[in-house]
């Protein structure tokens, strides 16, 4: 189980490269605060999910990226992200305040004469959330949304290739947390397309385990449940636009589920200052389907600060959400 | 705990004050995109910098003033940290590979240069541009004319108003509807070239004062 004072230690052993030579590392500052307004609850909230999640709440952090070379050039990276998140609860009752420290990517990849290897906590080689960073945005992906998880603890590995990539992972299938109790969660992807190269990927991925039921670092369930589960996803970008699809079927926590999401992008000027997004997405979880749309103005004020205003409309909760978050993400030598 | 954690966290943000922007400029798939760039090459070291590190606004106005503009917009603040992937040859050096950001007709777009230790183009790779146009841009033969270049050719090419003179007025825009992606990609070798000379990897740059420190 995460202890604190493995939150301390990271950043002590952050503290210890020599800052003068700034050239192998980046060390970004990142701060958000966000509030909005659920019409469920009738009452402000200050996350975007719900409490237990990760995602996002006010919050102070860091992620650090080191690079080791040798003399003949990069062999490994170390990444560490951590934040102090304020959980303010108010879903029954009065608000209780709770500070949490997360470690939300902690990873040690290294080259080998094939692929690349990870160790830590990373993202399993499943679905869009393999490859797409949300984890500064207020809109859901698949994984966010509790349909996996967007980084896990274990090993994995990927390789590129000139029309696409491999990747593979085996993780403790917990998420946040990092428990043993007979869990295991196995994925692997395979793409075809060079997003860079290419303006499209997509991708089919495999997943297979017994894994937990967790939001954020609460366990809801000790019993791991059965995972089988086959997915699809494609990003296409074509000149302001960006469209990305995920779907996944099979068992999921030991249920018949299916879920498929699309999100739509519109960047409004050529620096991509200013971006609109709509996504629908819709699921059935065992005997639960639910639809839920999804709104978000982004609007980059200065290269550190981005203010995101979403809305959601949760069609079994019958809850209109409005969330304003600003972002500050500021690298820092 | 918690007091610990927060006075940990606030030591460690306040201890160091040198900034730099957030939008860099990296290879996305670095090991596949080295190896196609410079299929001679055995590994690379990726080092970062800026121009807040190596010079301030004495070298931000040099720069300006050898690119015949000002730098403006989220892509060019002083800050912006910039990534030099160093290329090897077994334990050799034997060139660079530099990209930038740069304001195009859909958003930004982002130019890589392969360069050899001598400065001279042997590359050119636009990695990220989403115009329905950007495969033509993206065609070996765009690129082909840029290869042999150096920056002394550039030197006289106009970023504001396009005109081009020399070698660089052979490089032709194959299409005619992303006219904006087709200078905004020249704008961006040139500041490319001007940022590696600036920062030290090019052989004709030369210690100025004020500017680039080792």
């Amino acid at each position: 189980m995460f202890n604190h004072r493995f939150f301390v230690l990271g950043l002590c052993l952050l503290g210890l490269p020599d800052w003068a030579q700034a050239a192998g590392h980046l060390f970004y500052f990142e701060a958000q605060g966000i509030a909005g307004y659920s019409s469920q609850l009738e009452k402000p909230i200050y996350y975007s999910m719900n409490p237990d999640a990760e995602m996002q709440k006010p919050s102070l952090g860091f992620d650090y990226l080191k690079r080791f070379s040798g003399e003949s050039g990069d062999w490994g990276t170390f990444a560490l992200q951590g934040r102090l998140a304020l959980t303010v609860n108010g879903e029954e009752g009065a608000n209780n305040f709770k500070l949490e420290p997360q470690i939300y990517n902690a990873y040690f990849k290294f080259k080998t004469p094939g692929p690349y290897v990870w160790v830590g906590h990373n993202r399993p080689a499943f679905g869009l959330s393999s490859y797409f960073d949300s984890h500064g945005l207020i809109l859901r992906t698949l994984a966010i949304q509790g349909f996996g998880y967007d980084r896990d603890w274990g090993a994995g590995l990927y390789k590129d290739f000139s029309w696409g990539d491999l990747s593979a992972s085996v993780t403790t299938g917990t998420g946040m947390p990092a428990y043993l109790k007979g869990n295991y969660m196995t994925a692997a992807r395979v793409s075809y397309g060079v997003l860079s190269q290419n303006n499209f990927n997509i991708g089919f991925s495999l997943g297979y385990g017994d894994t937990l039921d967790t939001m954020g670092y609460k366990v809801r369930d000790p019993e791991p449940r059965r995972m089988a589960l086959v997915g699809a996803d494609l990003t296409i970008l074509r000149n302001n636009f960006e469209h990305r699809f995920d779907l996944l079927a099979g068992d999921w926590l030991g249920n018949d589920t299916y879920a498929l999401f699309y999100r739509i992008g519109m960047n409004l000027d050529p620096e991509n200052k200013y971006k609109i997004e709509a996504q629908p997405t819709y699921w059935k979880f065992g005997n639960e389907t639910n639809f839920q749309m999804s709104f978000c103005i982004s609007s980059q004020v200065t290269s550190n600060l981005t203010v995101r205003l979403g809305y959601t409309y949760d069609r079994n909760l019958e809850d209109n959400r409005v969330m304003l978050q600003l972002y500050y993400y500021r690298p820092i030598l | 705990m918690m007091k610990n954690i927060l006075l940990a966290l606030l030591f460690f943000l306040t201890g160091y004050t040198a900034a730099f922007g957030s939008v860099g400029c990296d290879l996305n798939d670095p090991d596949r995109d080295v190896a196609r760039l410079f299929p001679e090459s055995t590994g690379y070291k990726t080092i970062y910098t800026s121009v807040v590190q190596k010079g301030g606004e004495k070298l931000l106005a040099r720069i300006e003033t050898r690119l015949g503009d000002k730098f403006h917009g989220l892509y060019e603040t002083i800050d912006v940290p910039y990534t030099v992937y160093e290329i090897f040859a077994n334990k050799k050096k034997i060139g660079y590979i530099h990209g930038v950001n740069q304001k195009g007709q859909f958003g930004g777009i982002q130019v890589f240069l392969v360069l050899d230790l001598d400065g001279r183009i042997k590359g050119f790779y636009i990695q990220k541009m989403t115009s329905q146009y950007a495969g033509k841009l993206r065609e070996a033969k765009f690129g082909k004319p840029f290869i042999g270049l150096t920056l002394k050719d550039f030197e006289h090419y106009d970023v504001i108003s396009g005109k081009a003179s020399g070698k660089v007025e052979a490089i032709k825009n194959p299409a005619p509807e992303a006219e904006a992606d087709f200078r905004a990609a020249l704008r961006a070798t040139k500041k490319n070239l001007i940022l590696m000379d600036e920062f030290g990897f090019l052989p004709q740059s030369a210690p100025r004062p004020g500017g680039p420190q080792s």
